[in-house]
């Protein structure tokens, strides 16, 4: 009897030896096909049908000719334990030791050296400063470009009037010569025509039902946009926070743990939408010193 | 061996089925360069000059006054008012048969339509001719005045928020739903963009002007009637969820059934051997 | 097929169909029925034992090409002395064991990653530059995108070739992490990561930290709408870490958000050179180190803690691995073709005020997009001073779960009572109930936390309420895998105690009619891999033995000393 070991493992090779065939014969049509195809300016897909092909059968081939046709052993291969002879440790700890003592009996050296070393890290961080660009964290973080009397306007530019808005509308707005701007980005709703107070001491925010609140969600700084009109709710799109409209849009349901900042508004003598003042706290979501350098209302 | 043959015929299998779906892709598919879709769509007669207030009234009576009242002026805690809401509002509840209400429900559910065309300007003629104010009319939305990279600005700015930048919809706080817009014809676009039904916010005239909607309507209809899927099934268009669970079930399951064929099981060292 | 009954004096034939029916047995194709050793006295079968001897393997008639064949390595080692590393090389034992193959999909994938990336990164330019865009794709006409969004759609849609290889780019990532955590349970259900293996443990999840990290810098760069909304979130998550997380935010961005757009180009720098770097040389050290240290192996006839048994690196081997990697090579590429991945073109360029609902990150980052929905609204206040939301979700957690896992071979360890010895034979699942049960536990809180990363998605699939459906994750998420975690623990621990061949693959065996009228069974011969009279395995590399430095105290005695084969 022949030796199992490398024998077939199948009991018949000839038809496994011409599935393989067959696969590989795939593999090799697939590759006209794709060249035909390429030439022919067939769609991509079908490139890409034919691409997967010549891989599927060269590789289904390979595989059949590696699991029947060639020996399974098993064979064994002895392991050598992951160990060194005491020997070898003794040298190894004796080698350590040998600069260890050197360093040691020099112990002013070696603190320098540490400190050195210390103080090549700090130079090392240093450049990388560069990477902030022309700013560093400031009073951007707790400031936007609204300020007393700053006109709200569309994303074309165009200044909002009372008449923007039928009740249940809602329009992104930004502070005038800031269109675009990533903090500025304020949602503008009309609950209803007549002044909305959303809580106590912001009767004059709301002339004629417009309310204003920071488009930038206070848990994760995604852009609020969505109004559920008819529930006076503002919805976040990324973790689905919820804010309550009618009640300084509150968060009432998922992670946000603050209300959407109010932006206050009134009416310039032109009829425009204006801001009273900045927002009344940093807007967006939390950082370490957000309660820190905050000092009231910025005019 | 049969044992062989057989994994061999799968993936052999797999592959002819998954060519002969690339054909399929690439029959039902246009290629992006030709004809642009949404030009040629038909939209529905927007004449209310030939509609029936008779004929309204009856429907009305029929479908409608049970709860809204005869006198369309609503029910407290069951109906709205319809008295000036506008022709638009109308026509977009009924026509996608949202209304008549099937069920008491936070949010109605579309329905194939339950009337013909005519039938829904009937009523819709019939409750705009009880009351003096003009609502909203029926927006006339010609795509063809559309332009598209006009429309896709507006329609991320304002609509991808509730209904995807995809258009496929998604699920809002508290049961309400952003329905998809796979339904949508330009005509109840226009209706939903000027009315705001339900929890949609309401754009008018200054926010989104008449050729705006137009091309509103061409870059929705673009994108939901024949969203380019230049790289195969679109996976319901939901983005990197349906992609995740495809990587991992298709993709790895796959490769993983391939390891089991390839590799094979270790003896149990525990068994009894049989010799003798 | 029929088959035949050994000579009773008639013959009995039996449809291989009348035999399945019977319902009886379990009874299986054959492909070679020997009977013959069946005495002819009637006796029980006798089947032959291992001792057998074995013809030379060599045949005269092929000794000629053996000749020619064996010059080639000869000349190579005139030249190299390669002879005796190459023969350690191509004898090196790889166990058969199926789940042995689940590594190579993430090293294959990344192969693949690497091919397909140089390719990408001959079209794509990485630039947050505003541009008017001009190209295939109508609805982009006229609009203000970056050129890094542009170039993006343009190798999609204008140049051949370039969106298969972009999806197969995003496909091969996909489960290249995908790859990386089967591979990783199997590491941790089997017991693979005990000593010796604790430092490869922990390159190992080093990589999967690397390519999570690299997976989504690459689904970044291209500034589409979906992706720069995961690039704000990403901003809050630097902003909230404590002291330093602004001036992290900024030195990522080159400002406050947006930044100035260099953005773009840092992470493209990072995601096409720094990163691959690591992980290419973190990749070697992980295989190097297996090499080294050798395969571990599941307890089995002939398998200690001492050896490897298995199939030759040259030729098996080689050949089932090469072919293994076409094989994921043309998957991937089957998923390019048929399946759309991030269509970028519908999204549209990102303005950090517009928005798209349905926004998730790749699957593997879902479990932190899910642990940010669960968190409740909570926050730290402190004088002057803050710990926002996102920090206990998005970087408190990801740090406790790498670090306790990380550790985690040095804690069971600590509660181990195995002894202390290098660990070369697997567990199997069932042998360590507790470890099994807490894994798959483990497993199903980062699963749930994934299934609640698409809240919305599957609250509008199921048309239920987007609340319901978030209160439900965040209770599912700590109870479900409580539920499952014990299920598993349970059915481990029966496993355990129950008969002993649970699970195992049957033995094949023949139904016989005698000429009387009765049945009996046959079991037929074994065959290599089925656990059945499996041939004496022949001994590679012998020298590597070195009998006089063996460490029994290390070793250990094997859990299953050389059983009788």
């Amino acid at each position: 009897m022949s030796d199992p070991r490398y024998a077939d493992r199948t009991s018949r090779p000839k038809t496994v030896e011409r599935t393989i065939a067959v696969c590989f014969t795939v593999s090799l049509l697939s590759t006209v096909g794709f060249a035909a195809t390429y030439w022919q300016t067939g769609p991509d897909m079908l490139l890409g049908v034919f691409f997967a092909m010549i891989f599927l059968g060269m590789g289904v081939g390979v595989i059949a000719w590696g699991k029947y046709l060639m020996p399974q052993g098993p064979f064994v291969e002895e392991r050598h334990p992951l160990t060194t002879t005491e020997e070898d440790k003794q040298e190894f700890a004796e080698a350590f030791g040998r600069g260890a003592d050197s360093i040691k009996r020099r112990k002013l050296l070696g603190k320098l050296f540490v400190a050195v070393n210390g103080v090549f890290a700090i130079a090392l961080i240093i450049p990388l400063r560069s990477l902030l660009g022309a700013k560093t964290p400031g009073s951007e973080l707790y400031h936007t470009n609204f300020g007393k009397g700053t006109r709200l306007v569309t994303v074309n530019g165009e200044p909002v009037t009372l008449a923007a808005l039928d009740v249940g509308g809602a329009q992104t707005v930004f502070p005038e010569g800031y269109v675009g701007s990533a903090t500025g980005q304020t949602i503008l709703i009309r609950p209803q025509t007549t002044p909305l107070v959303t809580k106590p001491g912001r009767e004059t925010w709301s002339p004629a039902g417009y309310l204003a609140f920071s488009k930038v969600c206070t848990h994760a700084g995604c852009p609020v946009g969505l109004y559920l009109q008819e529930f006076k709710e503002l919805l976040c799109p990324c973790h689905q926070s919820v804010f309550d409209v009618s009640t300084g849009a509150t968060q009432v349901f998922g992670p946000a743990p603050r209300p959407l900042p109010q932006l206050p508004l009134a009416v310039n003598s032109q009829g425009y939408l204006v801001s009273q003042h900045d927002y009344d706290e940093p807007i967006g979501p939390g950082f370490w010193s957000r309660g820190a350098l905050w000092n009231g209302h910025n005019s | 061996m049969k044992k062989a043959i057989i994994p061999i015929l799968i993936v052999v299998g797999v592959v002819l089925f998954g060519s002969a779906g690339a054909f399929a892709f690439n029959v039902t598919q246009l290629p992006p360069s030709q004809s642009t879709p949404g030009e040629s769509f038909t939209y529905p007669s927007l004449s209310l000059s030939s509609s029936s207030i008779t004929q309204g009234k009856v429907l009305f009576d029929e479908n409608c006054a049970s709860c809204h009242g005869v006198e369309a002026n609503g029910a407290t805690g069951l109906a709205p008012p319809l008295l000036g809401v506008g022709p638009a509002t109308i026509d977009f509840w009924v026509s996608t048969g949202r209304m008549p209400l099937e069920q008491s429900a936070i949010q109605p559910n579309v329905h194939p339509d339950r009337f013909t065309r005519s039938q829904t300007l009937d009523i819709v003629k019939y409750v705009s001719s009880l009351d003096a104010r003009a609502g909203p009319p029926i927006p006339v939305v010609n795509t063809k005045r559309g332009n598209l990279a006009q429309g896709a600005n507006i329609f991320a700015l304002n609509c991808a928020g509730c209904h995807v930048i995809t258009g496929v919809g998604d699920a809002l706080a508290d049961s309400t739903f952003a329905p998809s817009l796979a339904l949508a014809n330009p005509t109840l676009i226009g209706e939903a963009v000027r009315t705001g039904p339900g929890n949609m916010p309401i754009f008018d005239t200054t926010q989104i002007t008449p050729a705006q909607l137009n091309s509103l309507a061409r870059y929705v209809t673009y994108l939901t009637k024949r969203p380019q899927d230049a790289g195969g099934a679109g996976l319901g268009h939901v983005g990197p969820v349906a992609e995740g669970f495809v990587a991992l079930f298709f993709g790895v399951g796959i490769l993983m059934l391939v390891a089991y064929w390839i590799g094979d099981r270790t003896p149990d060292p525990r068994i009894e051997e049989h010799n003798e | 097929m029929n088959l035949s009954a050994p000579d009773f004096g008639h013959e009995v034939r039996f449809g291989m169909d009348t035999i399945a029916n019977m319902g009886v047995f379990r009874v299986r194709k054959m492909d070679r029925v020997n009977v013959s050793t069946r005495r002819e006295d009637g006796q029980e079968p006798r089947f032959e034992s291992h001792e057998r001897t074995y013809e030379p393997r060599v045949s005269p008639s092929s000794a000629n090409s053996n000749k020619a064949i064996a010059a080639v390595p000869r000349w190579v080692d005139d030249r190299l002395t390669l002879a005796k590393g190459g023969k350690t090389f191509l004898n090196k034992i790889f166990p058969d064991h199926w789940s042995f193959m689940l590594g190579e999909i993430s090293l294959y994938s990344f192969i693949i990653l690497l091919a397909t990336g140089v390719y990408l990164t001959f079209f794509f330019v990485p630039s947050g530059h505003m541009v008017l865009y001009h190209g295939p794709y109508k609805p982009l006409w006229g609009q203000h995108v970056s050129e890094a969004y542009m170039s993006t759609v343009n190798l999609s849609l204008d140049t051949r070739f370039g969106l298969l290889m972009r999806q197969m780019h995003h496909w091969a990532a996909d489960i290249f992490i995908a790859a990386a955590v089967v591979h990783m349970c199997r590491v941790f259900f089997t017991g693979a990561f005990r000593r010796p293996r604790e430092i490869n443990w922990m390159i190992g999840l080093t990589l999967m930290l690397l390519a999570i990290v690299n997976g989504f810098l690459g689904y970044s760069i291209p500034d589409d709408l979906v992706s720069g909304t995961g690039l704000r979130i990403a901003f809050s998550i630097f902003e909230s870490i404590p002291i330093v997380g602004n001036w992290l935010g900024y030195a990522v961005f080159g400002g406050p958000y947006p930044g100035n757009g260099d953005v773009i180009f840092r992470f493209y720098i990072a995601h096409v050179l720094i990163l691959p770097l690591l992980i290419l040389g973190l990749i070697g050290a992980h295989m190097g180190m297996m090499v080294y240290q050798k395969h571990t192996q599941f307890p089995g006839p002939g398998r200690t803690n001492k050896n490897v048994v298995g199939a030759p690196m040259f030729p098996t081997f080689m050949a089932k691995t090469t072919g293994y990697f076409f094989v994921i090579v043309g998957v991937i590429a089957l998923m390019g073709a048929l399946f759309q991945i991030n269509p970028i073109w519908l999204y549209g360029q990102y303005i950090p005020y517009k928005v798209s609902y349905a926004v998730q990150p790749d699957w593997y980052m879902g479990w932190l997009d899910g642990a940010l929905r669960i968190m409740p609204s909570w926050e730290l206040h402190l004088p002057g001073h803050m710990i926002p939301n996102v920090f206990f979700p998005a970087v408190l957690f990801p740090g406790l779960t790498f670090n306790i896992l990380y550790a985690w071979p040095f804690i069971e360890r600590k509660f181990s009572k195995a002894p202390d010895i290098e660990h070369h034979l697997l567990d199997r699942p069932r042998d360590n109930p507790k470890r099994t049960g807490l894994g798959v536990g483990v497993l199903t809180f980062y699963f749930m936390l994934f299934g609640a990363s698409s809240t919305d998605v599957l609250a509008n699939m199921f048309h239920v309420s987007l609340n319901t459906v978030l209160w439900f994750f965040r209770f599912a998420v700590f109870i479900v895998p409580v539920i499952v975690g014990f299920a598993a623990f349970q059915l481990a621990h029966e496993m355990k105690e129950g008969p002993q061949d649970l699970g195992k693959r049957k033995r094949h065996n023949i139904v016989v009619r005698s000429a009387q009228g009765g049945y009996s069974t046959i079991p037929v011969e074994g065959r290599p891999g089925d656990g059945h009279g499996e041939p004496e395995p022949e001994v590679l590399n012998p020298e590597v033995l070195h009998p006089e430095v063996l460490h029994p105290e290390v070793l250990g005695e094997p859990l299953h000393a050389d059983l009788p084969l």
